[in-house]
């Protein structure tokens, strides 16, 4: 199975594309709403509309260039090193993404707070001149094209994200288990999107956000848990000094001394079915001490991280990133950069959102809408 | 030396076998330095600070005296008479733990036996893994009432042995270890002949020679031919066959041919003895390890010598002579309706401290606290019962002049060289047999199993020997006659597998021993001085000898599966995952409450009904 199709690709595949998706198509949504309606300035909507289609493009095929040069680094400079020691590289390819997906899963199930960071934003963008000679001195260049940058920014971040997955992944599998994986990833991401887009509605887009935010973070408990495995199996491989993983299951193909459980079958590596529990849970037919552990602490970790972040959000007090740079603004020199950082920040100023609605979103209907849904 | 040894032989041939004479050895065994193949230097086990060790030569009915001093000063050894049956004489049979005590630094053991047989052997050190240290060299016991006796002119002893550039003791960790858990046996650094390399031995033609080989190696076998020369079987392991026409021999660990061989008339040329050793025993071939040597029978010293070129790639594409089809000189018969069968099965496998171990039947032979003869000699009447002499020694406690038949069968992929002390034993069907079908079973998927019921009819006189080899996945069928009591070690002569415990215990006729034999102030002192107790069951326990609380015993066996750590570890993991999830899920409804001011996806955000402080966004 895994040798025409790597579970662990396609769903990151797929994951990826439909955060990008959602996050074009919330913009997109957005825009029309906010500027689209008839008795508005059809040319700051069609602006702003380009701007996002063609942050979009351009962050894709950034992310194409940058994926075009690792692979090829991957793959041209590096690939004998890991083939050489496969099961290190992998380890270590394995946190990156456990990483990575880590901190960027739980940010797609705020896509509802998200949007309001982005209303006020945009706000600011429409409403607010700088001052200075030129855009650049005024520093508005940012606000000024939040369309096109944040698009751009999330297809980039998401298409990156992608691409270090599949070429770490890709050490452990052939080179034929990608492809499919990757296309049709691609396809189901854009489909579910598009889907999610015309016809669902909040309640269901959450829940299926809710539910591929747990198969996400399932494999990357599995991927962490992989990857402290794969680390131990280095270090027997070195002390055997030969390929191991040629004896298989059994007797001799693992450190005993390591080892929690062992099942002379269902080996992932082997046996067919298995690898597809491996991507999605873990699975090891022999559990070692070090990758039952990670793997509990990964998900104590990840309840940990939820809590903090609802316990903050409910108190109100500011979150990791607001602290962060409220202590960077004490800095000299970073404390511009980090004022206007928690400047953006700052969602609870409505003052520009007012002065928009009252400037722009002044149709009735319109009022008369938002009054309906109190 | 070889002239020495020709002359030596010439001169007890003159004095007659009707003569017995007792020789005396004082030895003291020490370290020196050798270098046998001209590649490292290394430390290794010499007598009276002599390497190559003394050949010891003598006639049938002699008695050989040894008293050996260790002078090592830092590991205890002992000496095995390879192929002596030492009748009466158990205690001078040599094997640690099992006949005596270990013989510690600065201690001495009297070896007082007579040789009441005739033909090729050797001596080995018998004590934890030594014999590989150098410790080992040929014993040969003259008959000039053979049946051969007038056939030859004269005689060459001919060693064979793997060399390893490390002492045992540093290879020993590395191979029994965590990090070999194949249980790969460690490669040696060279073969020797004649503990040297290409050498050329001088002949006479047209004489004809008894050439004695011998494999003292510690694990590889060694397939043996002469360039143009047929070699005439006459012996193997001691026991004389009808004279046999052979092309090529393999000599397994510790296997003996005589065979004469008549030299050419001409001397234009020098024939090469070709020794090749057995590489499906090595799990890799380093690129220096050189597999084939030339020897020379040296016609002429003036002419050229030609290493042979080998006939084949792979040395498993040797066919060599197949010794169970040899008919013993003596005629003795099959030994027909045996009253004890004993199946056995080999296996190779990790035990639970990762490191590979070698099984009989499930069971990996560890050593006793006290040596098996000294738990018989102190046991009394509960000698008969196998109990006392512990669950992990394997023993078997056989009856006087009872026939034994052995199947063993093997269910690795390896040979193993079985060998019996205190006995030769006859070999009546081996399966597969030596040529183009041997290595069928070596891929460890199949093994065949003997059939009692179906199987080639068994030869009238089997050919005996006291080694013979186990063909990978494979069986062989040998009977003996319980004639000789004795505590006698079964075991693979495969110095590694020996390590990991392939072996077993017969314990022949106890109460026999017990008139017989009774322990020596010598040999309590050795064991005193060893730290090892003399008395006891195999827990050393006097009390009780049923009690056998504390015996030595193997690493466990690896459970098969979960066991309860693995059960809960599991529980735990998807406890964790569940709650991790529910986390999520909480984490993610949440955030429905951020939808209230939403200029929505479709009219999503009209159908779900906001919570009330949430609505001062749009105050």
């Amino acid at each position: 199975m895994v040798n025409v199709f790597a579970v662990q690709v396609f769903f990151i595949v797929f994951r990826e594309c439909l955060e990008a998706i959602i996050i074009v198509s919330v913009l997109l949504s957005f825009l029309k709403q906010c500027l689209g309606q008839p008795n508005q300035d059809q040319a700051i909507y069609k602006r702003l509309k380009k701007q996002v289609y063609v942050g979009s493009i351009v962050g894709v095929i950034l992310c194409l260039c940058i994926g075009a040069i690792f692979i090829g680094l991957f793959y041209g400079l590096g690939h004998d090193a890991w083939s050489t020691s496969e099961d290190l590289w992998e380890g270590i390819f394995y946190i990156i993404a456990t990483v990575m997906i880590t901190i960027m899963g739980l940010a797609l199930l705020r896509i509802n707070k998200t949007k309001q960071k982005w209303r006020v934003k945009i706000a600011k963008a429409l409403v607010e001149k700088g001052h200075g000679k030129s855009r650049w001195m005024r520093s508005d260049w940012g606000r000024r094209y939040a369309m096109f940058i944040l698009p751009l920014i999330t297809t980039m971040r998401e298409g990156v994200e992608a691409v270090v997955f599949v070429g770490g992944v890709s050490l452990g599998y052939p080179a034929t288990s990608f492809p499919l994986p990757v296309v049709t990833g691609i396809i189901a991401g854009i489909l579910t999107g598009w889907l999610i887009y015309r016809g669902g509605n909040m309640m269901s887009i959450q829940i299926f956000l809710i539910a591929s935010t747990c198969v996400l973070y399932l494999i990357a408990a599995g991927m962490f848990s992989k990857a402290v495995w794969s680390l131990q199996y280095y270090q027997f491989e070195v002390g055997v000094g030969s390929d191991v993983s040629e004896e298989g299951s059994g007797a001799g193909s693992y450190n005993i001394l390591e080892t929690v459980w062992h099942v002379n079958c269902c080996n992932p590596e082997t046996d067919n079915g298995w690898d597809v529990f491996q991507a999605i849970l873990g699975w090891q037919n022999t559990g070692t001490y070090g990758s039952i552990i990670s793997y509990n602490i990964y998900w104590l970790f990840i309840v940990a991280c939820v809590s903090w972040m609802m316990y903050e959000e409910r108190t109100g007090g500011a979150g990791l990133a607001v602290k962060f740079w409220k202590a960077m603004a004490h800095v000299p020199g970073l404390k511009r950069l980090a004022n206007k950082k928690l400047d953006g920040m700052n969602i609870e100023d409505d003052s520009a959102v007012q002065q928009v609605n009252s400037t722009m979103f002044h149709e009735p209907e319109v009022v008369e809408m938002t009054v309906q849904a109190k | 030396m070889r002239n020495f040894l020709v002359g030596l032989g010439g001169f007890q041939l003159l004095l007659g076998v009707s003569q017995a004479v007792t020789h005396t050895f004082d030895w003291n065994v020490t370290w020196v330095t050798a270098n046998p193949d001209g590649l490292a230097d290394r430390k290794v086990i010499g007598i009276n600070n002599q390497w190559p060790l003394p050949l010891v030569d003598v006639n049938k009915g002699d008695r050989v005296v040894v008293n050996m001093h260790n002078g090592l000063g830092d590991k205890s050894t002992s000496i095995h008479w390879h192929g002596m049956y030492q009748e009466d004489t158990n205690d001078m049979d040599g094997p640690s733990m099992v006949t005596q005590c270990p013989v510690p630094p600065g201690s001495s053991y009297l070896y007082n036996f007579t040789v009441n047989q005739n033909g090729t052997y050797w001596y080995h050190c018998h004590t934890d893994y030594c014999y590989p240290d150098g410790y080992r060299a040929p014993f040969i016991v003259h008959d000039n009432e053979s049946y051969f006796a007038d056939s030859f002119d004269d005689e060459m002893v001919f060693s064979m042995s793997d060399w390893y550039h490390e002492l045992m003791e540093d290879i020993k960790p590395e191979f029994m270890s965590l990090y070999n858990p194949t249980g790969a046996e460690p490669i040696p650094g060279s073969f020797l002949f004649n503990n040297s390399i290409s050498q050329s031995y001088p002949v006479q033609a047209g004489k004809t020679y008894l050439i004695r080989l011998i494999n003292i190696s510690a694990f590889v076998g060694q397939y043996f031919w002469i360039e143009d020369h047929t070699m005439r079987v006459v012996e193997i392991d001691g026991v004389y066959v009808d004279e046999t026409e052979a092309d090529k021999l393999y000599l397994s660990v510790a296997q003996r041919y005589s065979v004469l061989v008549t030299m050419k008339n001409s001397t234009e040329k020098n024939y090469g003895m070709v020794m090749v050793a057995d590489s499906s025993l090595l799990d890799t071939i380093p690129s220096d390890l050189l597999l084939n040597q030339t020897n020379w029978l040296e016609y002429s010293s003036t002419a050229a010598h030609d290493n042979v070129t080998m006939p084949v790639d792979d040395s498993s594409d040797i066919y060599p002579f197949d010794d169970i089809t040899l008919v013993p000189y003596d005629r003795v018969e099959l030994y027909e309706n045996p009253t004890k069968t004993l199946e056995l099965t080999v296996i190779m496998e990790n035990l639970d401290n990762g490191e590979g171990y070698a099984l009989l039947n499930n069971i990996s032979y560890t050593a006793p606290k006290v040596p098996t003869l000294y738990t018989v000699q102190s046991a009394g009447d509960l000698a008969t019962d196998a109990t006392v002499y512990g669950d992990y020694t394997h023993t078997v406690v056989l009856e006087k002049d009872e026939i034994v038949e052995i199947i063993l069968s093997n269910q690795d992929t390896g040979t193993h060289p079985f060998h019996l002390h205190g006995h030769n034993f006859q070999l009546l069907d081996r399966y597969p047999a030596w040529g183009a079908d041997f290595f069928d079973y070596d891929a460890g998927t199949t093994f065949a199993t003997f059939d009692a019921d179906n199987h080639t009819a068994f030869p009238t006189y089997p050919a005996r020997r006291d080694t013979f080899v186990l063909p990978p996945g494979g069986y062989f069928v040998i009977r003996f006659k319980a004639d000789n009591p004795g505590v006698w070690f079964f075991h693979c002569h495969i110095d590694w597998h020996l390590m990991q415990g392939l072996a077993m215990t017969f314990v022949e006729a106890p109460l026999e021993i017990q008139e017989e034999l009774s322990i020596t102030t010598n040999q309590r002192d050795v064991c005193e001085a060893a730290g090892v107790a003399w008395e006891g069951n195999a827990a050393a326990n006097t009390e009780d000898y049923t009690d056998l609380k504390g015996q030595n015993k193997p690493p466990g066996f690896i459970p098969p599966g979960f066991t309860t750590r693995g059960i809960v570890a599991l529980v735990f993991s998807v406890i964790s995952a569940v709650i991790g999830m529910i986390a999520i899920t909480i984490y993610g409804v949440s955030d429905l409450k951020f939808t209230m001011t939403e200029v929505g996806l479709g009219d999503g955000a009209t159908t779900v009904t906001p919570e009330g402080e949430v609505s001062a966004y749009r105050d």
